[in-house]
C-alpha cells in the first residue's frame, strides 16, 4: 500500500511529464502544433483513459484518512493541465483564419494597363495649358513645300537653313491631296476681302519633310482673318544625325498669336505660364535676344535650371539657366506673305522642343531613349 | 567669333573683367560660348601688357557680321556700359593709329570693276614693304583668335579683318601683269591655284579679281598663289573691298573654300568700310616698321551705297515691346550703336534713323525697335497676357479623337511607341500595298530612305528591340502618320506577343491569339463609337488564315492578323513567337461614326429569356454563317447570339465541331412565354438542320 509520501512524489512526477510534453508540442511547427495539442488533451484530460483519470481510479483503493489529501493533489493537477491545454486553445483559435478567409498577400489579378510614351505626356501637358489659355491646338502635312515651309516665314532661296545638310527632302515631289487643296479653296478670302499680297492659292508641288510646324502657321493664316491665338504641335525633320541630343525627326510646339496690339510683353507673360505649367510654379523665365528669319525681336527663352533651382549644376553647364525655346514678334514680312497688313496687327510666335522638355523635366540624358521604345524606359511613366 | 579681353580694351575703357562682360553681352544677344584663358604676352607700344588676359568666344547670329570684329563687339560693349567707343583714326596716337589717305584716279596700278553687281566698291593702295615676321604683340593677337602669322604684310590684312570685320588682301605689285586690277566675272573654266596650293576651275557666275592676264584671286575668297606677297616681294598693292554676299555665298560653297574672308563677305560687310580699313592697313604698315604706303588711294565705287533712312516713331516702339522706353533712352542706346537720329519733320513723335553701314540686318522700322529693345533690355519687360476677344475656335478634331483611342489602348494594356517615320525601303515594301514608296533625296542613311507607308513597320520594330532585350511579353501600340502618294494619314498600329492573361499564381496564363487582338481593333473601333466587321482578306506580311480586313461602314478600316515569319525573322523576333498585328485608319474609322447626336434607348420593360443550344456542324462553316442562318430563321424577340464554346475531339466526328450557342430572347411589349421561346427555338433548329445540316447535340 502506498504512503501518501510515495503518491505526492506521483502526482510531483505527472507534473514534470506534462511539462515537458507541452514544451514538446509548443516547439512543434505551427501546423502540427494545433494536433500535438488535441494529443495532449486526449492523453490527459480523457475521461476514460486520460492520465488524470487514471490518478483517480486510484483513489477508492486508497485508505480513507489519505483519500481527500490526493484527491486535492489530483484535482489541482487536473486544473492546471486544463488551464495550461484552454491557453494554447485561445491563442490558436486567435490565429485561426475565417472559414472563407483567403490569403490577402497573394499577388492581385490586375488588368494590364499600357504606359503613356513621355513625349505624348508632355505633349498634353502643353495642349492643356494653352487650351486653358484660350488658344486652339492644330495639326498639320507633314510632307510640306518649300513656300510654306521657308519663303513664307521670311527664309528666302539661298538662305541657309534650305541646305540639303539641314532639311530633308523628296526624292520626287508629290502633288498636296485632295483634303489640302479642298481646304485651301474653302477658306479662300472672298474677293472683297482687304487682305492683301502674294498668297499662292494654287497648290505647289510637295518637296520636303517640314522642319518646323511654322509651315501649319502659315496655311492657317492664308486661310483665316487675324485675330489668331494657335498652338501647332507635332513631328519635325531635320538631317541632323542621331546623337545624345539630335534626332532626325523630332516634336515641334508652335505658339501663333496675331491680332490689334500683341505686344513682346504678352510673349513673356504667355511663355511664364507655361514654364510654370511644365516645370512647375515659381520657375523663373529669362528673356535674349536672339535672331530668326521670321521674328523681329527675337528671343531665346531660358528657364531657371529645374535640377539646381539657378545654383549652378552640370545641366545647366553652371548657368543657372537652361535654354528651353525660340520666339519673337512676327516679322512683317510674314504678314504680308499671307495678306495681312503688318501696320494693323501685331504677333508673337514661339518654338519649342518637345524632346528637350522631356529631357529637362525627367533627367532623361539620350534623346534616343525617345525612339527607342523599350519598355523598361516607357513603364517608368504612368497614364 | 573669337575676341580677346585686351584687345577688346583698345575701343573701350570697360571696367569689368572678360566673365562679366559675357554675362551682360549674353543678355544682350551676343550669347557667351566660352570663356578660356589667353597666355600672356607682349602687348603693342605703349600698352600694359595684362597677367590675366581672356579670349571670350561669343556666338554671333547670322544676322550681325558687325559682329564678326572685335570693334563690332566693342561696340556694343560700349553700348550696355554706356562708355564712349574709341576706333582707330589717323588722328590716334600710338598703336590705334590710320594712315591719312588721299584719293587719286589712279596710282602705279589701275583698277577697274567689270562686274559692278557683284562688286560696289574696290579700294587700292600701294606701298613698299620689306616682307618679315610680324612683331610679337600683333602674331599674339592673332593667335589668340585662331589666326595663323604668315609674314608682316599678310598679317596686317588679318589684322585689320579681325579689327574692323573688313577682309583685306595683298598682290605682289610686280606680279599684276601691267600693273592693272580688273575686277571681272570668271571666263567658263578658268583656272586658278589659290594659296592654298589647288588649282580651282571657274565658272563665269564666280567673281574673279584679274591682272590684264588672268586670274589673281577669287573675289572674297581666297587670294592666287601666283601674286601672293612672298619673302622676296617689295612692293605690294593692298585690296580692300566690298562684295555681294550672296555670290560670294555661292562661290564659297560651290568650291568648298571657307575663308575667314568668305564667311564675313557672305554675311554681308559693311560697304562704307573700305578706306577706313585700307588707312589702317597702311598706318600698320608704319607702326610695325613694315613698309611705307605712298599715301594714296585708288577707291572705286561702281555701286555707292545709300544708307537706309527708317521713320520709327516712339509710340510704334512701346506698341511692338510692350514695356516704356524714355525717348531719351532711345536716342543714347541708337546712338552708342551708330545710328543717326533726326527728330524733325516727323509728325508724330519719333525719328528718322540712318542706319549705318554696318548693320545690313537693318532695313525695317521693327529692325530698329528689336535694337532699342535689346539694349533696353529685356528683362525690364512686364509679363502680361493678350487680350481674349473672341471665343477660341476648336482645335483640330483628331487631337481628341486621337486621345480616346490612346486611352482605350493604354486601358488595354498597350503602351504607347514613337518611332521614325522614316523606314527602310525593303522594311516599307511589304506594307504598301503596291504603291509607290515616298523616298527622300537625301536620307541619313538607308535606314530612314522612305516615308512609312503603314505605322506598324515601326511598332513591330520596337517588339524587336524588347524582345532582344529579354522582354517575351509585349504589347505597343502609336498612334501616327502614314504616308503614301494619295496623301497623308493617321494611323493607329499595334502589336501584341507573348501572353494574353498574365502569369498568375491561379493558373490563367494564356498566350496572344488572333482573337485577342481581333477583340482590341473591336474595342479601338468602339472607342470612336463604331462597330467593326471581319472579312477574310490576304495581305504579303500576314500569314493566310490569319488575317482579317476591318471593314467599318462598307469601307475597309485597316487589318488585323498574325505576322508572317518573313516579316519577324528578318527583324531577329524567335520562330517560335507569334506577334499579333492590327492598323486601323482613324480618319475612316472616326468616319463610319453615326452622323446623328445619340439618344438613349429606353431600358427594357420585360425580361429577357436564355436557351442554350449546342449543334454539331462541318467544321468549315464560319460562325457568321451559324449566326446568320438562326437570325433568318428566329423572330424579331431574338436580342442576342454568343457562341460560348467550340469543341473538336472526342466523341465529335473528324470534320466536324460542336457548337454551344446562348441565344436571349425578349420583347419590347411583354413578357415572353415559354411556348413564344420554344416555336421561336423549334424555326431555328429546322434552319439549322435543314440549311446547314447541323445536329442537335
Amino acid at each position: 500500500m502506498s504512503t501518501l509520501a510515495e503518491l505526492t512524489a506521483l502526482i510531483t512526477e505527472h507534473e514534470h511529464a506534462f511539462a515537458r510534453a507541452l514544451a514538446d508540442a509548443d516547439a512543434g511547427a505551427a501546423p502540427t502544433r494545433e494536433s500535438a495539442f488535441e494529443a495532449l488533451k486526449v492523453g490527459w484530460t480523457g475521461r476514460k483513459s486520460g492520465r488524470v483519470a487514471d490518478l483517480m481510479a486510484r483513489l477508492p483503493s486508497l485508505p480513507a484518512t489519505e483519500r481527500r489529501a490526493f484527491g486535492q493533489l489530483v484535482n489541482a493537477l487536473k486544473a492546471r493541465v486544463e488551464q495550461a491545454l484552454a491557453e494554447r486553445d485561445a491563442a490558436l483559435a486567435a490565429n485561426r483564419r475565417p472559414a472563407h478567409a483567403v490569403d490577402i498577400t497573394l499577388p492581385g489579378r490586375a488588368p494590364a494597363l499600357g504606359h503613356r510614351h513621355p513625349l505624348s505626356l508632355v505633349r498634353e501637358q502643353v495642349q492643356d495649358v494653352f487650351t486653358r489659355l484660350g488658344y486652339q491646338v492644330l495639326e498639320g502635312p507633314e510632307i510640306e513645300d518649300d513656300y510654306h515651309n521657308f519663303e513664307a516665314l521670311n527664309m528666302p532661296e539661298e538662305h541657309p537653313a534650305r541646305d540639303m545638310q539641314d532639311t530633308l527632302y523628296l526624292s520626287s515631289p508629290l502633288m498636296p491631296s485632295p483634303e489640302v487643296i479642298a481646304a485651301a479653296a474653302a477658306h479662300a478670302p472672298a474677293a472683297a476681302s482687304t487682305r492683301r499680297g502674294r498668297r499662292p492659292l494654287a497648290p505647289q508641288p510637295l518637296t520636303l519633310l517640314r522642319t518646323h510646324t511654322s509651315a501649319m502657321q502659315i496655311r492657317h493664316m492664308e486661310q483665316h482673318d487675324p485675330p489668331v491665338r494657335l498652338v501647332a504641335i507635332g513631328p519635325v525633320y531635320r538631317r541632323d544625325n542621331l546623337d545624345l541630343t539630335h534626332t532626325p525627326m523630332f516634336h515641334q510646339c508652335e505658339g501663333l498669336v496675331v491680332g490689334r496690339g500683341i505686344t513682346l510683353a504678352h510673349l513673356k507673360g504667355t511663355l511664364l505660364a507655361m514654364a510654370e505649367a511644365l516645370f512647375g510654379a515659381g520657375t523663373p523665365v529669362r528673356f535674349r535676344p536672339s535672331f530668326f528669319p521670321y521674328t523681329e525681336p527675337s528671343a531665346e527663352v531660358d528657364v531657371g535650371c529645374i535640377r539646381c533651382a539657378g545654383t549652378g549644376c552640370p545641366v545647366c553647364k553652371h548657368t543657372g539657366w537652361l535654354e528651353i525655346l525660340g520666339s519673337g514678334m512676327v516679322h512683317p514680312g510674314v504678314f504680308e506673305a499671307v495678306g495681312y497688313d503688318p501696320a494693323e496687327v501685331t504677333g508673337f510666335a514661339f518654338g519649342m522642343g518637345i524632346e528637350r522638355v522631356a529631357m529637362l523635366k525627367w533627367d532623361v540624358g539620350d534623346i534616343r531613349l525617345f525612339y527607342e521604345n523599350d519598355l523598361r524606359f516607357l513603364e517608368q511613366f504612368s497614364l | 567669333m573669337r575676341v580677346l579681353y585686351s584687345w577688346l580694351r583698345d575701343f573701350v575703357d570697360v571696367p569689368d573683367g572678360p566673365a562679366e562682360i559675357g554675362r551682360r553681352l549674353s543678355l544682350r544677344g551676343l550669347a557667351l560660348e566660352a570663356l578660356d584663358p589667353a597666355p600672356a604676352g607682349e602687348a603693342p607700344p605703349g600698352v600694359a601688357a595684362l597677367t590675366d588676359d581672356a579670349v571670350l568666344d561669343f556666338d554671333v547670329t547670322a544676322n550681325r557680321p558687325d559682329c564678326m570684329s572685335v570693334v563690332g563687339i566693342a561696340r556694343e560693349v560700349a553700348t550696355v556700359y554706356g562708355l564712349p567707343l574709341r576706333l582707330p583714326s589717323p588722328t590716334a596716337s600710338g598703336h590705334l593709329r590710320s594712315a591719312g589717305l588721299r584719293a587719286v584716279e589712279r596710282d602705279t596700278f589701275s583698277v577697274r570693276i567689270d562686274a559692278p553687281d557683284l562688286c560696289g566698291r574696290y579700294c587700292g593702295a600701294a606701298a613698299d614693304v620689306h616682307v618679315g615676321p610680324s612683331p610679337q604683340w600683333m602674331q599674339r593677337r592673332l593667335l589668340a583668335l585662331g589666326v595663323r602669322p604668315i609674314s608682316n604684310v599678310v598679317d596686317i590684312t588679318n589684322y585689320v579683318l579681325l579689327e574692323l570685320g573688313q577682309p583685306m588682301h595683298a598682290f605682289d605689285h610686280a606680279r599684276l601683269a601691267e600693273a592693272a586690277i580688273v575686277v571681272r566675272q570668271a571666263r567658263a573654266n578658268e583656272v586658278i591655284t589659290t594659296l592654298d596650293g589647288a588649282a580651282r576651275t571657274l565658272t563665269s557666275d564666280m567673281l574673279v579679281i584679274a591682272d590684264a592676264a588672268r586670274a589673281a584671286a577669287i573675289g572674297g575668297v581666297m587670294g592666287g598663289a601666283d601674286s601672293e606677297v612672298r619673302a622676296s616681294s617689295t612692293r605690294i598693292v593692298f585690296e580692300s573691298a566690298w562684295f555681294k554676299p550672296q555670290s560670294v555665298r555661292a562661290t564659297s560653297k560651290r568650291l568648298g573654300l571657307r575663308s575667314e574672308a568668305s564667311m564675313r563677305f557672305e554675311r554681308g560687310a559693311d560697304p562704307t568700310a573700305q578706306a577706313s580699313a585700307m588707312a589702317r592697313a597702311c598706318g600698320l604698315l608704319e607702326i610695325i616698321g613694315a613698309g611705307r604706303a605712298g599715301g594714296t588711294l585708288v577707291d572705286v565705287q561702281a555701286r555707292p551705297h545709300v544708307p537706309h533712312v527708317l521713320p520709327v516713331t516712339h509710340a510704334h516702339i512701346e506698341a511692338l515691346l510692350g514695356m516704356p522706353v524714355p525717348p531719351h533712352e532711345v536716342e543714347r542706346l541708337l546712338g552708342a550703336l551708330g545710328f543717326m537720329l533726326d527728330s524733325a519733320g516727323a509728325a508724330a513723335p519719333g525719328w528718322r534713323v540712318t542706319v549705318p553701314g554696318w548693320r545690313p540686318d537693318v532695313v525695317r522700322g521693327e529692325d530698329v525697335i528689336e535694337e532699342v529693345g535689346r539694349h533696353h533690355g529685356f528683362e525690364h519687360l512686364p509679363a502680361t497676357f493678350p487680350p481674349v476677344l473672341h471665343a477660341p475656335p476648336p482645335s483640330d478634331a483628331r487631337i481628341a479623337r486621337d486621345a480616346r483611342v490612346r486611352k482605350v489602348m493604354l486601358g488595354m494594356g498597350f503602351s504607347e511607341a514613337i518611332s521614325f517615320a522614316f523606314i527602310d525601303a525593303a522594311a516599307a515594301t511589304p506594307f504598301a500595298g503596291g504603291a509607290p514608296l515616298i523616298r527622300l533625296a537625301n536620307p541619313l542613311s538607308e535606314t530612314f530612305a522612305v516615308m512609312r507607308p503603314s505605322v506598324l513597320p515601326g511598332v513591330i520594330d520596337a517588339v524587336s528591340h524588347n524582345r532582344r532585350h529579354g522582354r517575351r511579353d509585349v504589347r505597343l501600340f502609336e498612334i501616327a502618320t502614314a504616308f503614301a502618294p494619295s496623301g497623308e494619314r493617321r494611323s493607329l498600329a499595334a502589336a501584341w506577343t507573348g501572353e494574353a492573361a498574365g502569369d498568375h499564381w491561379s493558373g490563367t496564363k494564356r498566350d496572344v491569339d488572333f482573337f485577342d487582338v481581333k477583340g482590341a481593333a473591336e474595342q479601338a473601333c468602339a472607342a470612336l463609337g463604331v462597330t467593326a466587321g471581319f472579312e477574310v482578306t490576304e495581305r504579303d506580311y500576314l500569314v493566310a488564315g490569319r488575317a482579317a480586313a476591318v471593314v467599318v461602314g462598307g469601307q475597309v478600316a485597316g487589318v488585323v492578323g498574325l505576322l508572317s515569319p518573313e516579316v519577324t525573322d528578318g527583324r531577329g523576333i524567335p520562330k517560335s513567337d507569334d506577334v499579333l498585328v492590327f492598323e486601323l485608319d482613324l480618319a475612316v474609322v472616326s468616319g463610319a461614326a453615326p452622323a446623328t447626336a445619340m439618344r438613349v434607348e429606353p431600358l427594357p420593360r420585360f425580361p429577357a429569356i436564355v436557351r442554350d443550344v449546342s449543334l454539331l456542324i462541318d467544321d468549315t462553316l464560319s460562325a457568321r454563317t451559324v449566326r446568320d442562318t438562326i437570325r433568318h430563321a428566329a423572330p424579331p424577340s431574338l436580342v442576342s447570339i454568343r457562341e460560348f464554346d467550340r469543341y473538336q475531339g472526342r466523341g465529335v466526328p473528324s470534320g466536324k465541331v460542336s457548337v454551344s450557342l446562348r441565344l436571349t430572347f425578349r420583347a419590347d411589349d411583354r413578357t415572353l412565354t415559354d411556348d413564344d421561346v420554344s416555336a421561336a427555338m423549334q424555326a431555328v433548329m429546322a434552319a439549322v438542320r435543314d440549311g446547314l445540316g447541323a445536329e442537335q447535340r
